[in-house]
């Protein structure tokens, strides 16, 4: 924990202070227009050379085995993954998290870089996420009730978390304008083997 | 007294059946929902259509044949053989064709699910009741004979069978919640937190000019975030080159100012800052995201 605040206050001095740029000069320029030059030094690394080919710098599925910051993936076409996680991973797991909150059974996505073993060093993952139109059937108490295509899914209101973006505006932890029979979208935190999502970002019209 | 009970219940079967069979015949969707049920299964997408109206028009017949005098014991074993039938066809349906929509009392799609057994269920037991135990009595014989104790079970019925009708529920039961909604909010406790959340962090972040410039670096989502007085703070991995860095960037927490985020990028194993965005100073104040009221604001 103290090793995260000393890293926080290192990169506060560094976006707050007036730092000393070091070998700026490698990045090319960095006016606004250069970014629409085609002047953006990796803007796409890794050209896509056949779109019918699974992206091999993409993992998805379900995790099976945690060896300390290896996480074992059996994919939805059984094929099988290993993922690398370091201090620079993103994890999300409803909210921005550390590999340490992966548990077995967790749906999976990530996306990195391919090792030379075959394991996937990943840039990001995400846990249990899903993305999910959705119908208001009923509100309750931290709950909200959809139908999805006939089939109820029950999700819940995380406070401090749940958010609501209405009309694309920036988003709001009020989900009063929310209203049952319309239709939303909705990004979750799935609770693995149930009907069930922890609700992190309710898109709705209001 | 059974025999006014039983007298009622073609009544009910009856509405029901010629309501279903209009459905089919009338309803200016009919045929583009006849293609989607489980009977188009059955029958062949060409078939589909010619079989679905002709369910409907038996279902109209037998209706208005329950419906109107006078009442005949054959008439209620027809209706029994009808509700055994739709049973079996619930049945079917959920077993070959689970996502179809029923078709059976409204043109909105409506899969069958436990509810749908229940009424066809009760449409049998009603059914049955009158051949078993109906005599020659109508259903308005039995209501002016024993007004309260028949006009009560048949209310009933008729609430029971809505209220088993999921194709329904937008008239009456979303309505009701929504009032319910308006009266009393029960998520009322999220409209008082006055924080910004990150992901509105995120989206301004994602419309400010240093971003134009450093999306392209990014190789992860949101490693950390932390509030620093106004600021909100946002760290990411990136790429430069092929060394990992750590973009950071100070988005306005309590505004929606994107031309004010600042950025850079450094190596925090030398503690190199590598690159650095500051935006120019400008006086206009920017949007509060803080709500004051309406939410809009």
């Amino acid at each position: 924990m103290s090793d995260n605040l000393d890293r926080r206050r290192f990169l506060n001095a560094a976006v707050f202070g007036g730092a000393t740029v070091v070998g700026a000069s490698a990045l090319g320029s960095f006016a606004p227009q250069a970014a629409f030059a085609g002047l953006r030094p990796d803007a796409d690394p890794h050209p896509e050379l056949d779109p019918s080919l699974p992206d091999p710098n993409f993992a998805e599925g379900r995790i099976t085995g945690i060896d300390g910051a290896m996480l074992l993936v059996t994919g939805s076409d059984k094929a099988r993954h290993r993922i690398y996680a370091t201090s620079g991973t993103s994890v999300w797991k409803l909210r921005p998290a550390t590999v340490d909150e992966a548990r077995i059974g967790d749906g999976l996505y990530a996306r990195g870089v391919l090792l030379g073993d075959g394991a996937l060093a990943a840039d990001a993952v995400w846990l249990n996420i899903v993305n999910l139109t959705l119908y208001i059937t009923s509100v309750g108490r931290d709950v909200i009730h959809f139908d999805h295509h006939g089939e109820r899914v029950v999700g819940h209101v995380v406070p401090g978390t749940t958010v609501a973006v209405y009309n694309g505006t920036p988003a709001v932890t009020d989900l009063t304008p929310l209203k049952v029979g319309t239709h939303v979208q909705v990004i979750g935190a799935w609770r693995p083997d149930t009907n069930e999502v922890d609700l992190a970002t309710v898109y709705a019209v209001a | 007294m059974i025999e006014s009970f039983a007298a009622v219940q073609p009544a009910v079967v009856g509405a029901v059946l010629a309501w279903a069979g209009g459905v089919k015949l009338f309803g200016s969707g009919a045929a583009a929902l006849a293609r989607r049920t489980a009977l188009g299964r059955l029958a062949g997408p060409h078939r589909a259509v010619p079989v679905y109206r002709t369910v409907g028009s038996v279902e109209l017949g037998a209706g208005a044949v329950l419906v109107l005098p006078p009442a005949l014991a054959a008439e209620a074993v027809l209706a029994t053989v009808l509700c055994a039938g739709l049973l079996g066809y619930l049945g079917y349906a959920r077993l070959v064709a689970p996502d179809s929509p029923c078709g059976c009392l409204s043109e909105r799609p409506t899969p069958v699910r436990w509810r749908g057994f229940a009424r066809a269920t009760v449409l049998l037991a009603a059914s049955g009741t009158a051949a078993w135990f109906g005599g020659h009595l109508t259903w308005a014989d039995a209501l002016v004979g024993r007004p309260m104790a028949a006009g009560t079970l048949l209310l009933a019925e008729v609430v029971l069978v809505l209220a088993l009708s999921p194709e329904l529920d937008a008239h009456w039961l979303l309505p009701l919640r929504r009032l319910r909604l308006r009266w009393r909010h029960p998520l009322a406790g999220t409209a008082s937190g006055n924080g910004v959340p990150v992901a509105a962090s995120v989206q301004q972040l994602l419309r400010s000019p240093a971003y134009r410039i450093a999306g392209g670096w990014l190789r992860s989502d949101v490693l950390d975030s932390w509030d620093e007085d106004e600021w909100r703070v946002l760290s990411y991995s990136a790429r430069h080159g092929e060394a990992p860095v750590t973009a950071v960037f100070a988005v306005p927490r309590l505004r929606f100012r994107p031309a004010d985020v600042r950025a850079v990028l450094v190596d925090e194993h030398t503690g190199d800052v590598l690159w650095q965005y500051t935006p120019q100073r400008s006086p206009h104040r920017g949007t509060a995201l803080v709500r004051v009221d309406g939410p809009s604001a």
